[in-house]
């Protein structure tokens, strides 16, 4: 087995604008009546533009950019979530990705089958899940809610029972976008904790996040993406001092 | 494409889960629970039968097995188009979170269809057990067939619309209409002579869901093993479909989350 690695070639990633088109009879008959100046232009979005990476085992990379920049597509793309339009993507290792933690609950299940269908989707097997949900309900500290459905809970009981399965099943790549604001305070807490140790134990974490104090604390390398390009790939010193320029500069704008 | 069904099996666990999940939550908090899949078509065959045997002019006992069937069946039918086209739609938060092969949520479609049509199917044999007891023979054990088939035909065909549901989402209004259409040129509840009759032959010995439903029909109203021709049908059309979705699946597997 090769040794985990990322390995991206002169990436190119296009949004169709099919996709979010409006196709409505009604929008097409409005379109028609109205003066045609006004008429926006909806085209392709070109997410990433040529962008080459090679992240090696026991990197920590820090992803760095505005909102829109290309953080969460490069992910994607990376957990091959997104087709890529161009280029070349190798990835090899077993990846953990931990995206939009609220989503993907069976809402009339309860929080403890949930646990199971989460962790079967992780590719874990009934056994081995059910082995694990007393740590799970444990550190979800949802106490006896975990036998009620999900749609009983709260958006943060929510997001505790799924950050709780999710890291408990590790790989030995991580990616994470933003999902260290999960939960309250205490929560945090152990949250950070858990998230820590997780990192710990994964050979490649790339982490995408606004937080530039954990991203120097947690990344040894910074990635810096502005309008998909790959702006700047260093040490996370120098990229959080390229971010920096980069916001500025948009704010001067 | 085998290593695409490789990755399907991988999965299993999760499909499976999900479809039981989806018959539990059904039933959740009702008092009859999974009754009312035998006690539904029950009750609906016993106020279909009173009034169409009189219209068709059709013995009432050997009608009521027709339109059971055809109501089972056809429940089938309606859930895995209906069901399969939104699909992908409903499980867009699993979707956009891990990578699997999205055929896995079009069978937990039709595996969830299937054990409800294994469910209903009790009522179906009771009832024709109680009424034609004569019928009773080796040959009802070719009503163990009808579930592959039913899955081997409806899963293509859900995934097919499933990928068409996530790209065109007039597709699931449309389909309530495409539906009715079907219902109409089949022998779901209209009896077989009366297409025959009709002239409409080939509407019958052309008609998938006819030899569909001849695999249970056969051995219930007559006792009779469903005929080769039945099978090649049932076969056929699921190799049909199957084709097409491996087809459509090729082009527009990757880019379905686009469209979520």
């Amino acid at each position: 087995m090769n040794a985990p690695r990322i390995r991206l070639l002169n990436v190119d990633l296009h949004y169709a604008c099919s996709a979010f088109k409006q196709r409505s009879l009604l929008a097409w008959i409005g379109e028609r009546f109205r003066l045609g100046d006004n008429r926006t232009q909806v085209a392709d979005i070109h997410a990433l533009r040529n962008v080459s990476v090679d992240i090696g085992q026991g990197e920590r990379v820090g992803l760095l950019g505005r909102n829109g920049a290309g953080k969460s597509t490069f992910l994607k793309a990376v957990a091959g979530l997104y087709p890529i339009s161009g280029g070349n993507i190798e990835v090899h290792g077993e990846l953990r990705a931990l995206f939009n933690l609220g989503l993907g609950f069976e809402p009339d299940a309860t929080g403890r089958e949930n646990i199971l269908y989460r962790g079967l989707l992780l590719g874990a097997t009934p056994t081995a899940m059910r082995a694990k949900e007393d740590e799970i309900v444990a550190f979800a500290a949802l106490g006896e809610y975990i036998d009620y459905p999900i749609k009983t809970y709260s958006a943060g009981m929510q997001v505790r029972l799924a950050f709780a399965i999710s890291t408990t099943v590790g790989g030995d790549i991580l990616l994470l976008d933003e999902v260290i604001g999960a939960g309250d305070a205490t929560f945090m807490v152990r949250a950070k904790q858990r998230i820590f140790s997780l990192i710990e134990q994964s050979e490649i974490l790339v982490l995408a996040s606004h937080d530039v104090g954990s991203l120097s604390a947690m990344c040894a390398r910074g990635i810096v993406l502005d309008g998909g390009r790959l702006l700047y790939d260093g040490p996370i010193s120098s990229a959080i001092e390229e971010f920096k320029r980069v916001s500025e500069l948009s704010g001067n704008r | 494409m085998s290593a695409y069904l490789a990755q399907v099996w991988a999965a299993r666990y999760f499909w499976m889960h999900l479809s039981l999940s989806d018959l539990r939550s059904r039933w959740r908090r009702s008092y009859f629970g999974v009754l009312w899949t035998i006690i539904q078509p029950l009750g609906l065959t016993l106020l279909l039968s009173l009034v169409l045997s009189r219209l068709f002019g059709a013995d009432i006992v050997r009608f009521s097995v027709h339109i059971l069937s055809g109501v089972v069946v056809w429940e089938f039918v309606g859930a895995c188009c209906a069901g399969g086209s939104l699909s992908f739609v409903q499980a867009d938060a699993y979707i956009k979170q891990f990578r699997q092969p999205l055929a896995i949520y079009s069978l937990r479609t039709v595996l969830t269809a299937t054990l409800v049509l294994c469910t209903a199917s009790l009522a179906m044999l009771g009832w024709t057990l109680v009424v034609l007891p004569q019928n009773f023979g080796w040959s009802w054990l070719a009503i163990a067939t009808l579930y592959p088939a039913a899955l081997l035909i409806g899963w293509p065909l859900a995934t097919l619309l499933a990928y068409s549901g996530a790209r065109f989402r007039d597709l699931p209004h449309a389909m309530g209409l495409v539906l009715q259409a079907c219902w109409f040129v089949s022998p779901v509840y209209f009896e077989v002579r009366m297409f025959r009759e009709g002239g409409l032959d080939f509407l019958v010995d052309y008609n998938p869901i006819y030899h569909l439903l001849q695999i249970v029909r056969a051995p219930l109203l007559d006792g009779l093993w469903p005929t080769a021709t039945n099978y090649l049908f049932c076969f056929g059309t699921a190799a049909l479909f199957g084709i097409f979705a491996i087809f459509v699946g090729r082009r527009v597997e990757r880019s379905v989350i686009f469209y979520l």
